[in-house]
Parts: structure tokens; C-alpha cells; sequence
């Protein structure tokens, strides 16, 4: 999360602020996923109005880029950013209790919402796109931060001006940390021409076809909990973990995510497949069951 | 016991003994083992060091420092945790049967290992929990001590007092 103008308070924001959050890249099966706000003075909302910030869909990425140095510049606005590694939203999405993608950007939400507070702006309304249900959405947000009304909608980002300044800033952000993406990988023969990372975009899909590995999957720019990933990790090497064993019988997965999980009280649902993992100590004294030591005769 | 099989394990490379100097160019994959939370259906070379990159975290738990990785999209947790002294990590192959005659492997299927790399400390991760002294990696050493008490020799002290503590019970 940053933010440029976090030293200095301005006066203003000890006046009722407005305040728009807008995601960007949530879609793309690579690279990360950026959560931008841009606040101001209620104030100031009609003179914001006059700054030709549209949805940043729909603008030509000099035309964004010069935007966002416009509100930079402006000192009776506000902003913010927090930078989803893509690392992170694998992670997060492929933890033995998955966390969906959903909860991944409110959390990131709520977590630019709290930033703010704490910065000391007297944020009173706040919009918000969402792709999901707008009013559970809402009544999150509400609960959580009862002295703010928000207002969430779908395509915020072309109905309210603050949610469409906010898309520039997650849009120009997103834009600039894949441009200046390192890879982490060192292998060679490794390039940077991975186009939108829109699953549909040609360039993507070359470069993901370029960049499989058998053993590894993919470098780790790459969204691995994405459906995109799945046809090609048919023809690598097979990888199998505790935590998707469970999936198969049906013990966890989608609905009963928060459900204890019957391993967590040392019962294994589907002993057969877990043995091929690890030994077991199955048979042998307590001592040995629960270190799963066991003897090897043949190996 | 169960169905018993022979086989033999040589911890030395060229164990036929052709020249004590090759002992000294032993491989040794110190900080370079890994046991991953995971079975990857596949035996033979890849470019770990380009792709599995392990970084400190900085954090302690537990007495072990913590480190975190990635593989196929999952975090690992991690600690590198030394062999106990006395104790070595080998890396086995099946040993080569240029020199020996067919007639000592009927079916082929030789049960001969040698050495190929050694190692003094092994890297052991977690999928999703951060390493811990409950892990069961971590209490299979708890043999070790176990089995050196079973197997040292009794003293005469010892002797006494194991019947002493006896007729206690009695």
C-alpha cells in the first residue's frame, strides 16, 4: 500500500470528504491486482466533475497517464494504492482454507478505507465498484465502518467521477508495475512480452504457452488459482497436496470453506491417496503413528 | 518379521576401495535438500535454483527461523534444520552393475545402493502453517535419542537399580 501525500495533512480533510474506490486487473490470469481510492472534499466534488476523468476503460493509456499526473498534481486531492501480488492472490486462493477472490478485494478495500481514517480524513461517503452483490457488499462495509455512508454499484467507475479518478489510479498503477515487473525466475529464455494478461489476449496466451514449465508450472507473475492455468497443467507433471485431496471427497471446498476440516481432528477421509504422499506409521506403536515413522523394507 | 529381502548400502564412493583420495569429492547438497508438503509425480533433474527461489522472513518460531517460498502457487513455510550429530543425510542410487555378473541379479532388480551426495542439514517446508516443533518432520527425530537409550549397554547400576525400582512395584 502507498501513497505519495502521506506526510502532510491537508486542511481539507478535516471537512466532509468523499472518497471512490476502483479495482484494477482483477480479471487478468497474470500480474497483480490494484486497489486505488482517490478522495477529496465534498467541496470540491463539482470542480472534480470538470476533470474529464472517465472510466479509464474507456480512455487511451497516455491519455490515463497524463490524467493521473494531473491528480497528483492537485493538491485538493487525495490518493491511494494497494498492490496485490500476484504471488499473494495464488496463495490466498490455494491455502487449504481458500479465501475467494471476493474477499481478497473487500478486505483490500476496507484495508484503503481503514489507511484513510487513519491518515485523518473525515471520509463520509464512499463509493465503490463491485462485481459482486452490491447490498451484502454495502452492509460489510457499513458494519464495518458505521460513521461512513456507502454507496455500492456496479460500474461505479462510469456513474461517479470520484470512482472513475480512483480507476485511473488503479489502472496507471497496475500498467506501470507490469511494465517494471521483474521476474523472480532467473532460468533464461524468460521475456516480458505477456501482453494484457487478459486470458484472451494472443500474447498471453503465447506467453503462457512459452513460459510452462514441467516441473514448476509457470513463473510466479502468473495467477495459478486462475481457470485459465488449468489446460495447461494437463500435459506437467502431476503435483498433489493434502489440501486438494480433501476437495475430491467433498469434505471442504466452496460452501463449507469455514467448516473444520475432519483432519484438523486427526481423522483422514481418504487414506489411501494421503498414503501415497507421506508414510504413515500405520500399524506400529503410538510412538512411531504419530511421527509417521515407518519401517521400509523394499524401496 | 516380515518377508525379508537382502540388499546392501555403500556409504562410500568407489566403496571397492580403489582410491581413499575420491572420498574427499563426496557432493555435498548442504542448505540444497528440500521436503516439500506435496508428491510431485515426477524423478529426475529440473531447475530448482532458477525457479524455487526461498527467502529468510526474518520471523523466529519456535527456536527455528522461518523461511517462505512458492511453489505452484502456494505458500510454503519453511526451516532449514541441521542432521543431528553423529548422523548424516546420504543421497542413494542403485549402484551401477558394470562389474558384476548376471548371475547375482536374476531379475534384474538390484537392491545395491551407493552414495551419490551427502548432506549436514535439510530444508523442510509447510503448506499454510508456519513451521513448528509439532511437526511430525521434526519429532521423527525424537527416535534418535530414543533409540541410542535402547541400544547402549547396561551397566551394573543400571541393573541395580531397574531391580531395585522392581520390588518397589511388587
Amino acid at each position: 500500500m502507498g501513497s505519495e501525500r502521506e506526510a502532510a495533512i491537508p486542511e481539507w480533510a478535516s471537512e466532509p470528504c468523499i472518497m471512490g474506490i476502483d479495482e484494477a486487473g482483477r480479471g487478468p490470469v497474470l500480474g497483480p491486482m490494484v486497489y486505488g481510492c482517490l478522495y477529496c472534499a465534498r467541496s470540491y466534488q463539482n470542480t472534480l466533475s470538470s476533470l474529464n476523468f472517465a472510466d479509464s476503460k474507456t480512455l487511451k493509456e497516455e491519455k490515463r497517464e497524463e490524467l493521473f499526473e494531473n491528480l497528483k498534481a492537485d493538491e485538493s486531492i487525495g490518493w491511494a494504492v494497494d498492490v496485490i501480488d500476484p504471488r499473494e492472490l495464488s496463495a490466498k486462493m490455494l491455502k487449504k482454507r481458500k479465501i475467494n477472490l471476493n474477499e481478497i478485494s473487500h478486505d483490500s478495500a476496507m484495508g484503503l478505507v481503514t489507511k484513510v481514517l487513519n491518515m485523518g480524513v473525515l471520509l463520509t461517503e464512499v463509493y465503490v465498484d463491485t462485481v459482486g452483490d452490491a447490498e451484502k457488499y454495502r452492509a460489510k462495509l457499513s458494519d464495518r465502518f458505521p460513521a461512513v455512508k456507502f454507496v455500492v454499484a456496479k460500474k461505479a467507475d462510469s456513474l461517479y467521477p470520484v470512482v472513475s479518478g480512483a480507476s485511473i489510479v488503479a489502472k496507471v498503477t497496475r500498467d506501470r508495475a507490469l511494465r517494471e515487473w521483474v521476474l523472480e525466475e532467473t532460468a533464461e529464455n524468460l521475456h516480458k512480452d505477456f501482453g494484457s494478461g487478459y486470458p484472451g489476449d494472443p500474447n498471453t496466451k503465447a506467453w503462457l504457452e512459452h513460459h510452462k514449465h514441467f516441473i514448476f508450472g509457470f513463473p510466479s507473475l502468473v495467477r495459478f488459482s486462475w481457470g485459465t492455468c488449468t489446460p495447461y497443467f494437463k500435459d506437467i507433471a502431476e503435483v498433489l497436496w493434502e489440501s486438494d485431496e480433501m476437495d475430491e471427497d467433498g469434505s471442504s471446498t466452496a460452501n463449507g470453506k469455514r467448516q473444520m476440516k475432519l483432519s484438523s481432528f486427526g481423522v483422514t477421509t481418504s487414506k489411501r491417496k494421503i498414503e501415497e504422499i507421506e508414510s504413515s506409521g500405520k500399524g506400529r506403536c503410538k510412538f512411531f503413528l504419530a511421527r509417521k515413522l515407518e519401517q521400509v523394507t523394499q524401496f | 518379521m516380515e518377508q525379508g529381502t537382502q540388499g546392501s548400502v555403500v556409504l562410500r564412493r568407489n566403496g571397492n576401495g580403489e582410491s581413499q583420495g575420491e572420498e574427499e569429492k563426496v557432493v555435498d547438497l548442504s542448505g540444497q535438500v528440500h521436503l516439500l508438503p506435496c508428491s510431485i509425480k515426477f524423478n529426475g533433474p529440473s531447475s530448482v535454483s532458477q525457479y524455487f527461489k526461498p527467502k529468510s522472513t526474518g520471523i523466529e518460531s519456535e527456536g527455528l527461523r522461518t523461511q517462505e517460498a512458492y511453489f505452484r502457487g502456494r505458500k510454503l513455510q519453511g526451516a532449514s534444520i541441521p542432521i543431528p550429530d553423529g548422523y548424516s543425510g546420504f543421497v542413494l542410487g542403485k549402484k551401477s552393475l558394470g562389474k558384476r555378473k548376471a548371475s547375482d541379479n536374476s531379475d534384474g532388480s538390484s537392491n545395491c545402493w551407493e552414495m551419490n551426495a551427502k548432506y549436514k542439514s535439510i530444508t523442510y517446508w509447510n503448506h499454510d502453517s508456519l513451521p513448528s516443533q509439532d511437526d511430525a518432520f521434526l519429532r521423527c527425530f525424537h527416535w534418535l535419542s530414543v533409540a541410542k537409550s535402547m541400544h547402549e549397554p547396561a551397566t551394573p547400576g543400571d541393573l541395580v537399580s531397574a531391580s531395585a525400582a522392581l520390588e518397589k512395584m511388587n
